[in-house]
């Protein structure tokens, strides 16, 4: 560990960062073009971003602050430990548990700056996506545990380099379809795009966790934002697409995949919260209990390729 | 140092508490201070003396290096909790008798740990449930005592019997010898009924009933030494179903499961019940000390997985999440006792925003819930990622999935007090309320650094483990100078640590550089456009998670069944009595009369 894996990690924060926001703000066109509207420019995200954090701020107090510190710190840590087209950053560090939990401290930094603001709409956010968590991670996680069990490796970059070199049949959402059904389900719930994004309903619940932000705090949640979907999406990329040989292979995966949530969550209405969880509970995590039984009793899926 | 003096320092020290109190209440509490911390540093050093015998009057002990790693944590849990002592003798009925238990128990604990025969773990083992008994009666309910008490006997009375039913072949008490030589149908017999004790004293399911009530109801400062220190107990009992009994060998011809015996996998299943019920009955409790002792009942099922996992990697998890439970349960069941004392509840609908009166109590259950939500970069998080890891080196997928749903469940419900009692608006009523002073605050930093400590450092721990896998002849966790290697991976938990605080410095210089935000009161915000003036109304915190808890508010309740369970036998006592105690006296003697001669005729045939 040396000087020059931070600063490829802070490079890599501002790469990822420009690549998501500009693919965020593109994917409010492919939205826009989808709901009959004309829709921003490309670089809006990146106005709407710095205006924020030009503009004035109110705190609550001190935990309102530091959460939204720990927060942003802990997603920027968590970026820095994906893979991506067989760079890292800081080798070997991307075991696929340390970076779903890592994203926990993230998440649970969020939950105490909004809950820290004292206001309800926050608070009841907060419940909504703790269960929402609940709900789209344990068929995920039993899918990823079947996936270590099958391949005897728990490394992302690991994983994603023996889907390669295959074509599309390497790659595990084909070899194991009802897994890379209910990631790309999952992955939907991690995005809180529709049908699951009842934790932030802006006309219901004021923005839920969002309610209180502003100025600079809010800057900082857009940023959070982008860097949380760039996890998730890499997570899912590299798991069950085979991640990218080279760095263009990734980024054009990348944004087909983001893409398609987002076409998804353009026609979809929305879940209570009740009903994520009795849809993820159902269906999604029945197909990941029989994908993972496949491959314990038969490895089919894992041998059949070879 | 000897073993004998620790005992007997301990043991006259608790006694001379009782009188100490008699005089001065605060001088009392100290006594449990420096007897705790003196226990703690002597076992420490037995260090050097593990593999020695000693015998005291008819008790024989023998320092091995799980006794060693067990009592210390478990002195851990009484010497950091005792430092409230002092502060709560007012509070208590009976402030002489709570110092004397205490200490007593403490000193069982510790014979427990140390024995080498049965007879001597047993005597100690109730020496432990009485006096605690006695301590936990002192708290808000009477029934939590009998609850407890009934458990802690059906487990201890089932394990008298296999010890018995042990020795009745081997004829030995010794721990390492009594069950040699054993199979069959006894072998089963003996293991089924032998893990019973653990498994009432660590709470799996069925025996969970017993955690809620008396944790919740126990002294507050009293409950951090039962979920962080008692319930390990059950966790020595279960190390010992699978190493004294060495449950793999015997049951190697039996069916598997998954590559394990099927009685030890069972028992694994009851671990995964208990993580699934703890988790959701967890989410749903309106007291907090409640939804923590719920919690230690799904962490308990964690730990009896790892332990009866016996291999190289999910073992020495379940072997460290002992560590990391109890320091982590230990101080968030302090903080939570800090949080009573200065405002006389531990209900989260009464309670918010303490977090501005108490800043520092919060950053303790903040990092607790942190390691017992197993999120880095605490211990937490090592613990159960070697667990995870060995689950899926056997693939045992339907473990994993309990295992993944307390694991995130456990978001959910550790959050809740956070929200409710730290978070959010502060109440009228508080907002005139103190930090609490430097000596309760010191033992609740102290469990603070170790939560950090093991998870930055968790080779410290792990070679410890290691060791104690070297002892019962299975392979010991790899371990480089920093990392951790399993065959799935490896980590480096220094490194993540540091690359956490990287991203965190990063974040904190681009919110130092932009303008500085301007403060606001917390009843200055977005309400839609309403006027609301009272604070405790802004307040959301009763039935958190109502739109989850509705999807199985109609699960049957273990309680419940119980309470069905003794009505049946009621009746079935009922019954047997009008048939055997009828108005005529005839039919009594009649029926004397056929159960004796019955009884006598299976006697001879038998």
């Amino acid at each position: 560990m040396s000087i020059m894996n931070f600063v490829l990690g802070f490079a890599m924060l501002i790469g990822v960062f420009i690549f998501q926001t500009t693919l965020t703000g593109l994917n409010r066109k492919v939205t826009a073009r989808l709901q009959k509207r004309y829709g921003a420019r490309w670089y809006q995200q990146f106005l709407d971003i710095f205006k924020a954090l030009r503009k004035d701020s109110t705190s609550h107090g001190w935990v309102f602050d530091f959460g939204v510190i720990m927060a942003l710190g802990g997603i920027m840590a968590t970026v820095i430990f994906i893979p991506v087209a067989g760079f890292q950053s800081f080798p070997g560090l991307d075991n696929v548990f340390v970076i779903s939990y890592l994203l926990a401290v993230g998440m649970l930094g969020m939950a105490m700056s909004a809950a820290g603001s004292g206001n309800p709409w926050a608070s009841i956010g907060v419940g909504r996506a703790l269960t929402n968590m609940l709900a789209y991670d344990v068929p995920l996680m039993i899918v990823i545990f079947t996936l270590i069990f099958a391949y005897d490796s728990s490394s992302l970059s690991e994983l994603s380099a023996m889907q390669q070199g295959m074509g599309i049949l390497g790659w595990n959402a084909v070899r194991m379809p009802l897994g890379g059904i209910v990631a790309v389900i999952a992955l939907l719930g991690m995005l809180g795009k529709k049908p699951f994004d009842s934790f932030i309903a802006p006309a219901e619940i004021a923005s839920g966790p969002m309610v209180e932000y502003g100025g600079k705090h809010l800057g900082f949640m857009f940023i959070l934002h982008e860097f949380m979907t760039f996890i998730e999406v890499s997570i899912i990329l590299a798991l069950f697409f085979g991640g990218g040989a080279t760095i263009w292979e990734y980024m054009l995966k990348y944004a087909i995949l983001y893409t398609f949530t987002n076409l998804i969550s353009g026609v979809m209405p929305r879940f209570k919260i009740d009903q994520a969880v009795k849809y993820f509970f159902k269906l999604p995590l029945a197909m990941a209990i029989i994908q993972g039984l496949v491959v314990i009793f038969t490895g089919l899926g894992v041998t059949l390729w070879f | 140092m000897n073993l004998a003096i620790i005992l007997a320092v301990t043991l006259i020290l608790a006694a001379a508490s009782f009188f100490i109190t008699k005089f001065n209440k605060m001088a009392g509490g100290f006594t449990t201070v420096i007897s705790s911390l003196f226990a703690m540093v002597a076992v420490f050093m037995l260090k050097g003396s593990i593999g020695e015998d000693f015998t005291i009057f008819y008790f024989n002990f023998t320092i091995t290096t799980v006794g060693w790693y067990f009592s210390l944590v478990m002195l851990t849990a009484y010497s950091m909790t005792s430092f409230f002592n002092p502060y709560w003798m007012d509070k208590m009925m009976y402030p002489g008798s709570y110092n004397f238990m205490y200490l007593l128990s403490m000193a069982g604990t510790i014979g427990i740990f140390f024995a080498q025969d049965f007879i001597t773990l047993f005597v100690f083992w109730e020496t432990v449930v009485w006096s605690s008994a006695f301590i936990i009666q002192q708290g808000k309910s009477r029934k939590a005592t009998y609850i407890y008490y009934v458990v802690s006997a059906i487990g201890s009375m089932t394990t008298l019997f296999a010890i018995m039913l042990a020795y009745s072949s081997s004829g030995t008490f010794i721990i390492s010898e009594a069950f040699k030589g054993l199979s069959g149908g006894t072998a089963i017999a003996v293991f089924l009924t032998f893990i019973m004790a653990g498994l009432a004293k660590i709470g799996i399911f069925p025996f969970h009933v017993w955690l809620p009530e008396a944790h919740g109801n126990a002294p507050h400062t009293f409950s951090p030494v039962l979920s962080g220190g008692l319930v390990k107990m059950g966790a020595f009992v279960a190390f010992l179903s699978v190493t004294a009994f060495p449950a793999y060998e015997v049951f190697k011809d039996t069916f598997k499961i998954m590559g394990t015996p099927a009685p030890i996998y069972f028992f694994m299943f009851l671990g995964a019940i208990s993580i699934v019920v703890g988790t959701l009955m967890a989410i749903r409790q309106e007291d907090a000390k409640k939804l923590l002792a719920y919690s230690s009942v799904a962490n308990g099922g964690y730990i009896l997985i790892g332990i009866l996992m016996l291999d190289q990697v999910g073992f020495a998890g379940g072997m460290m999440h002992i560590v990391n439970h109890a320091v982590a349960s230990a101080a968030a069941f302090l903080s939570i006792a800090a949080v009573a004392y200065r405002t006389g509840t531990t209900k989260m609908s009464e309670m918010g925003g303490m977090i501005h009166r108490m800043p520092v109590t919060y950053l303790v259950y903040l990092i607790a819930i942190i390691s017992m939500a197993g999120i880095p970069p605490m211990g937490g998080f090592v613990s159960k990622w070697l667990i995870f890891q060995g689950l899926a080196n056997n693939g045992m997928i339907f473990l994993a999935a309990a295992a993944f749903f307390g694991s995130i469940g456990s978001f959910m419900y550790v959050f809740r007090p956070l929200s409710a009692v730290f978070l959010g608006q502060t109440f009228t009523r508080d907002l005139k309320k103190k930090e609490v002073g430097f000596f309760m605050m010191f033992p609740m930093l102290i469990l603070t650094v170790l939560s950090l400590l093991t998870g930055v450092f968790p080779n410290i721990f792990l070679r410890v483990i290691a060791q104690i896998q070297t002892s019962i002849g299975i392979d010991p966790i790899t371990l480089a100078e920093r990392t951790i290697v399993t065959n799935n991976g490896y980590l480096d938990a220094l490194r993540v640590f540091i690359v956490f605080g990287f991203g965190f410095a990063i974040a904190f210089v681009l919110f130092i550089v932009r303008r500085k935000s301007r403060k606001v009161e917390l009843m200055d915000t977005y309400t839609s456009a309403e006027f609301i003036h009272t604070r405790e109304l802004l307040h959301y915190s009763h039935r958190f998670y109502a739109p989850f808890e509705r999807l199985y508010e109609n699960a049957p309740e273990t309680m419940t069944a119980y309470k069905k369970l003794s009505v049946k036998i009621e009746e079935l006592g009922g019954l047997a009595e009008s048939i055997f105690y009828g108005h005529k006296p005839e039919k009594t003697v009649f029926w004397i009369m056929a159960v004796g001669i019955i009884a006598l005729l299976i006697g001879g045939v038998v």
